[in-house]
């Protein structure tokens, strides 16, 4: 097996693994730090690409601002459900983290350390990446000429995000009106006292997400609209 | 895999250094997306305005900015339409946006569908006890996505469009706060839709890596000099796509989230939703598919199209005619016109297209016509929406009931009506191309969902008292509280009757447009 | 002049639309204005009658206007032969049939649907392009929809949405067949789209093979509407349960769309395929005159009785017509108008006798000719001309339908003649257990016709009588034009030579079963 195929594969199964995680576990900060390991599994996609400031950014902006900002947030409105922080929810949960730390760690080592050569095997349908351009002068081109409007346009898409998140997190301002069209479960299944101060974070979160992240701004609102 | 790397696609310079040489910007053509810009601004500034306000601005001017607007965006069009009239298709913005008929007419459609749902809202606000400019900007600002996605030259450019423009709706679909069925509609569409997002995102990164380019001209001039050895991946991707224009659409199988959606969206966005987001879905798919794709790939993607097109109609027409709440059966009669109109899609010709603008057109006055009914019938709480409560609307209403009889038959082809020439036309487009079995399937389940109008119409008219006997003279009494119509919603409800109706009995002008209204990819300057 | 056509369409659409526009409370005004636009109708049609030159196999009356350019649909209409008695009969059935019954309620909506029934039948019966067929023969299921459904009786709403749903089945492979047909003639011979009936009659150009089948979709669509057996099941329903004046529009104007359909559509524009399709169609009006007449023998409700012995009549006209000769397409056409007016005539004295007992079991009723024997004299008249008495109107059409048939085919004619003694059977029957027999308590009571309701049969009678022995005017204005029918498709059908005995040659011979042979 090629290297670029081992990283690939094992970067894929952590992404899958986190965003599993992220559905699955029952609690929030699970959740939020398995969108991490998703995060940084495509990360190391991003470097096996070489483009390395691709992951950069992914990493800064998506794990280190984003989820970070998720994890303040849940942390703040408390973590009240008894946490019994002595016993391990899952059989091995801290062998399987120092694993997983290990192996995204080592995997990183290995796309930045073995060169172009071996992580591109064959040539790619479409033409490689010069290494002779950074590839932040490369991005910053790309931004700026050919894909210049759908830049300029993902300012709308955050400015929707925004007034979203505030428009979502408002409180109702009056009783449920449909109960009688409802059976309870559906009532039950949606967290209708939603936090009322969520909106602010959002805000800020959206905005951050704003200088890095170029193209595929979707993103940042599905991670709005999944944190809660 | 493939015969030949194509040398063009590169998009870095030949130079070493990038700082002796200023970057090559591409000229920024701003008439070019105006009408995308009108809507962009007018929701910005309706934004600034009220949170720069003291006082809460009345409801009325929310809805007259947001109707000015798009009639602005309209507005904008006509000089652009005259430019590619005179001077043929071109592309602007370093080839990411197209300007051709194709689009400026979709943007129309959307426009109108904007000012429809904004008259419906306005009366719908004040009943619900509702307040906000934030439903108009976010209409807007949607808009505006839908309006990018028409014109998109690009992929990406087209899934910033969709995403604009579905974001915006997901929250809309959310937003009244008192109606759980709401809530749950909004949650529904947003995971439903972040899905299919996923998949044309998937779909469009599969196709660059086959072709190369994102850029639709870039891929069809790709296509058309290269003969692919093995094309698995760029059929991959035309399949992904597919899937994601077919969640957007509404089209069978990816139509799961529709009925829920449309029933617990707030009603005036459900209008939005089946006449606005459709049309925009359905300007992608035709740009990508017939356009870029049709001339090198269309006997791939055709039969994909049209199976689409015949589960829709079946199932849509079918699940319809079982529902007994209204919104809910016209959600899965929104499925079968969708199938309708990937019927014009799947013919794959000129005729095509021009069939499914029109029928967009068209459909845009039926079906916001009818869920303005809906509206003003759902009554405070927008509850009111199964069949029970349209009994005897006849007499409390004459009016309301005559003129959602007319949406309804026009929903199911009656002449004289827009609905018969939108069917017709695209049967013609399709029996042009030889596809007999499908016209027929077609106007088969065109007659299975007249069924569905029929019995809205029998609830209306014929119905006797809950209880009572068939056949009883006994006319059957309204229940509820009285239907009040504000002067907004009545203003809409007669401009889609006015185009319901014209588009049945003149529609030359509007077929000259459609006609001419073709997509064409021109590669940028 | 030359607008006549439109005016007769225009008239009665802008009397619905002033019913429309008045308010609902001033009830007693929608009467006297539907009156005056559909009697308006009637009279520019009387006026289109003396304008009409006899003789002429053409159309006339021709109004041309594009509609949608680009398909070259166009605003086509004209008046021949054919079409002048079908036209006069509907211009001339909706005023008495407005006279004849009143609503029990909501007369506003109920007056404006039956005028623009009006206009969009008079469409049908003028139209000279696919699409304006198609849009007439569409738009008239509305009308007739809320018409029986709002104020019929009983099954009202199940009556209205069969009828509805059926009739919009059959139309729906119509328009598929329409559209194949101009989009295959207009390749064929490289001429622009168009839709005109009169260019694509004179020039068929499509394959024999996709002439039938257009020829079958077209078909589907009239079979419905006449409605031939098997697809009848919705007439009896219809019929019974719609009002007086519905049943009385539906068995004069509407089922007469689908056999016009079939002689405009089918045999004219599509020759080869009706030589093709003449047996099968030809065997299906003979099933359809005797299963409708033995299903009208055991009715125990008089107005489905009526409605079953209209399922015969239409198999009659069916026979004729297909049996391709110029005796059985005028059988056929006169059989057409004089269904109209004794049928018509039928269901208004049933409505009569329904609204005084509000039953129209025949069980229930018994020796009424004792208590009204103005009623029962009139009856008597209509039946016998339904039965095809000679010398009342309904005579001249059968035998000249089984005639055509007899020459054309021998065998088939030899059926239908049972459905004649059948028709007897039936209406006798009906006659003798309504009218004679005792007079039961309940019945005792009942008035007889009133004036106004007798003023309102006398045109009809007065036709009925005038038609059954002198049919000759209708027949010299529509010869032309059918003996056109015949020659034209003599000439477009290699091999085919109508068994018509008088066509031209004017000889009797005897060519069998001609249909059979023209199959090659």
């Amino acid at each position: 097996m090629r290297v670029e195929m081992f990283t690939f594969l094992l970067a894929g199964l952590i992404c899958l693994g986190g965003a599993l995680g992220v559905v699955l576990f029952r609690n929030t900060v699970h959740n939020a730090l398995s969108l991490v390991a998703t995060l940084f599994g495509v990360a190391v996609l991003f470097i096996a690409q070489e483009a390395y400031f691709l992951a950069a950014v992914q990493v800064i902006v998506y794990a280190g601002a984003i989820v970070i900002l998720f994890l303040f947030v849940i942390m703040l409105l408390g973590v009240d459900r008894a946490d019994q922080m002595g016993v391990d929810p899952i059989v091995g949960q801290r062998t399987a983290a120092v694993v997983f730390g290990v192996a995204i760690l080592g995997l990183s080592l290995v796309a930045l350390l073995s060169g172009p050569e071996v992580v591109t095997g064959t040539p790619a349908t479409t033409a490689a990446l010069s290494s002779d351009i950074p590839d932040v002068n490369q991005i910053g081109e790309a931004l700026f000429t050919d894909y210049v409007f759908a830049f300029e346009i993902t300012a709308v898409l955050l400015t929707i995000a925004v007034v979203g998140a505030v428009v979502l997190a408002r409180r109702s301002d009056g009783p449920v009106i449909d109960e009688d069209e409802f059976d309870g479960t559906a009532l039950d299944a949606l967290a209708l006292e939603e936090p009322s101060d969520v909106g602010d974070p959002d805000q800020d979160t959206a905005d951050g997400a704003d200088p890095g992240s170029g193209a595929d701004e979707t993103d940042p609102d599905d991670l709005e609209e999944a944190s809660r | 895999m493939i015969i030949q790397v194509p040398p063009t696609v590169p998009v870095v310079p030949e130079q070493l250094d990038p700082s002796a040489v200023p970057l090559a910007v591409p000229e920024i053509v701003w008439s070019a997306v105006a009408p995308a810009l009108v809507l962009m601004i007018g929701g910005i500034l309706l934004l600034t305005v009220v949170s720069l306000v003291r006082k809460p601005l009345p409801s009325w001017f929310h809805a007259t900015w947001t109707v000015a607007t798009a009639t602005a965006a309209i507005c904008a069009t006509v000089p652009l339409w005259q430019r590619v009239q005179d001077n043929g298709a071109s592309s602007e913005m370093a080839g990411t946006v197209g300007l051709d008929g194709f689009s400026l007419f979709v943007t129309g459609v959307i426009c109108v569908s904007v000012i429809l749902a904004a008259l419906l809202l306005e009366g719908y606000l004040r009943r619900e006890d509702l307040v906000g400019p934030e439903w108009y900007v976010l209409m807007l600002l949607s808009a505006s996505g839908g309006v990018v996605m028409a014109s998109a030259n690009d992929l990406i450019v087209l899934f910033l469009g969709l995403e604009i423009l579905s974001v915006a709706v997901y929250v809309l679909a959310a937003m009244h706060s008192r109606r759980t069925s709401s809530q749950e509609a909004g949650l529904k569409y947003f995971v439903l839709g972040a899905f299919s997002s996923a998949f044309l995102l998937y779909g469009i990164a599969l196709t660059y890596g086959a072709t190369g380019s994102t850029n639709l001209a870039g891929i069809q001039t790709f296509l058309a000099d290269n003969v692919l050895v093995d094309n698995g991946l760029l059929l991959a991707g035309l399949a992904f796509m597919l899937v994601g224009f077919g969640f957007k659409v509404a089209a069978v199988p990816f139509h799961m989230w529709a009925p829920d959606v449309y029933q617990g969206a707030p009603t005036p966005v459900s209008a939005y939703m089946a006449a606005g987001v459709k049309a925009a879905g359905f300007a992608g798919l035709l740009r990508v598919f017939v356009t870029t794709f049709g001339p090198t790939y269309r006997e791939e993607w055709m039969p994909m199209v049209a199976a689409l097109a015949v589960l829709s109609l079946v199932v849509g027409s079918v699940m319809a005619i079982i529902q007994t709440n209204v919104k809910r059966m016209l959600a899965y009669s929104s499925i079968s016109h969708a199938g309708f109109i990937l019927l014009g899609v799947a013919a794959a010709s000129d005729a095509g297209t021009s069939a499914a603008l029109f029928y967009l057109l068209v459909y845009t006055f039926m079906v916001a016509g009818s869920f303005g009914v809906v509206t003003l019938i759902g009554r405070k709480g927008d509850g009111r929406h199964s069949l029970e409560d349209y009994r005897g609307l006849s007499r409390a209403r004459p009016g309301l009931a005559l003129v959602f009889t007319v949406f309804l038959l026009a929903q199911s082809g009656i002449p004289l009506t827009g609905g018969f020439l939108a069917k017709f036309y695209v049967i013609g487009a399709i029996v042009d191309e030889g596809l007999y079995a499908l016209a027929a399937v077609a106007m088969l389940t065109a007659v299975i969902s007249a069924f569905l109008y029929l019995r809205v119409i029998v609830a209306m008219y014929f119905a006797g008292p809950a209880g009572a006997e068939e056949g009883s003279e006994e006319p059957a009494e309204f229940a509820g509280p009285p239907v009040r119509i504000p002067a907004a919603a009545g203003l809409a409800l007669g401009l889609a009757l006015v185009g319901t109706l014209a588009l049945g009995i003149v529609p030359g002008p509007a077929t000259e447009v459609t006609r001419d209204a073709t997509a064409e990819l021109t590669v940028g300057n | 002049m030359t607008a006549v056509i439109p005016v007769m369409i225009l008239l009665p659409f802008l009397g619905a639309l002033v019913i429309g526009l008045t308010p609902a409370r001033r009830a007693e005004v929608f009467r006297p204005i539907a009156v005056l636009a559909s009697g308006g109708t009637a009279a520019v049609a009387a006026y289109v009658l003396t304008q009409f030159e006899s003789g002429e196999a053409g159309y006339q009356f021709v109004v041309d206007r594009t509609w949608i350019a680009d398909l070259g649909i166009s605003m086509h209409f004209g008046i021949d032969g054919i079409s002048l008695f079908l036209v006069l009969m509907t211009a001339g059935i909706f005023p008495i049939a407005i006279l004849g019954a009143k609503p029990h309620h909501d007369p506003k909506p109920y007056y404006a649907w039956l005028l623009i029934l009006q206009a969009g039948s008079i469409g049908v019966f003028c139209a000279l392009d696919l699409v304006m067929f198609f849009v007439f023969f569409e738009i008239v299921l509305v009308p007739m929809y809320f018409l029986i459904g709002m104020w019929g009786h009983g099954r009202r709403t199940y009556a209205a949405t069969k009828f509805f749903l059926y009739t919009m089945a059959g139309s729906a492979l119509m328009l598929v067949g329409i559209f194949a047909l101009a989009l295959l003639q207009s390749n064929a011979t490289g001429d622009p789209l168009t839709f005109d009936i009169v260019t694509i009659t004179d020039n068929l150009a499509v394959s024999t093979t996709a002439g039938r089948w257009i020829f079958v979709a077209l078909a589907i669509a009239f079979a419905v509407k006449v409605p031939l057996f098997p697809l009848h099941t919705w007439l009896p329903d219809a019929h019974t349960e719609a009002p007086t004046a519905g049943s009385v529009i539906l068995a004069a104007v509407m089922l007469k769309l689908g056999t016009y359909g079939f002689l405009r559509l089918g045999i004219e524009m599509l020759p080869e395929a009706s030589v093709w399709a003449a047996p099968v169609l030809m065997t299906l009006g003979v099933i359809g005159l005797t299963y409708g007449a033995i299903a009208a023998t055991m009715q125990k409700d008089l107005k489905r009785l009526v409605a079953y012995s209209s399922v015969a009549h239409l198999g009659f006209i069916i026979l004729g017509m297909f049996s391709l000769t110029t005796q059985g397409i005028e059988g056929g056409v006169l059989i057409m108008v004089n269904h109209g007016i004794t049928t018509g005539a039928l269901f208004l004295l049933v409505g009569m006798i329904y609204e005084r007992r509000h039953t129209r079991l025949i069980s229930e009723l018994s020796g009424l000719q004792k208590v009204a024997p103005v009623m029962a004299a009139v009856f008597t008249t209509v039946m016998l001309a339904s039965v095809g008495l000679p010398g009342l109107n309904g005579f001249p059409g059968e035998f000249l339908a089984l005639l055509g048939a007899f020459s054309g085919a021998r065998w088939w004619g030899v059926v239908a003649v049972t459905g004649v003694i059948l028709a007897a059977l039936y209406l006798l029957w009906a006659y003798q257990r309504t009218f004679h027999g005792p007079l039961t308590a309940e019945n005792a009571s009942m008035k007889d016709m009133t004036g106004s309701e007798f003023a309102v049969m006398v045109p009809l009678l007065a036709l009925i009588v005038f038609l059954g022995i002198y049919p000759t005017p209708l027949l010299e204005r529509m010869e032309p034009s059918v003996e056109a029918v015949i020659v034209h498709v003599e000439e477009s059908v290699p091999g085919f030579i109508s068994p018509d005995p008088g066509l031209e040659r004017r000889a009797v011979g005897d060519h069998g079963d001609g249909a059979e042979e023209g199959e090659g």
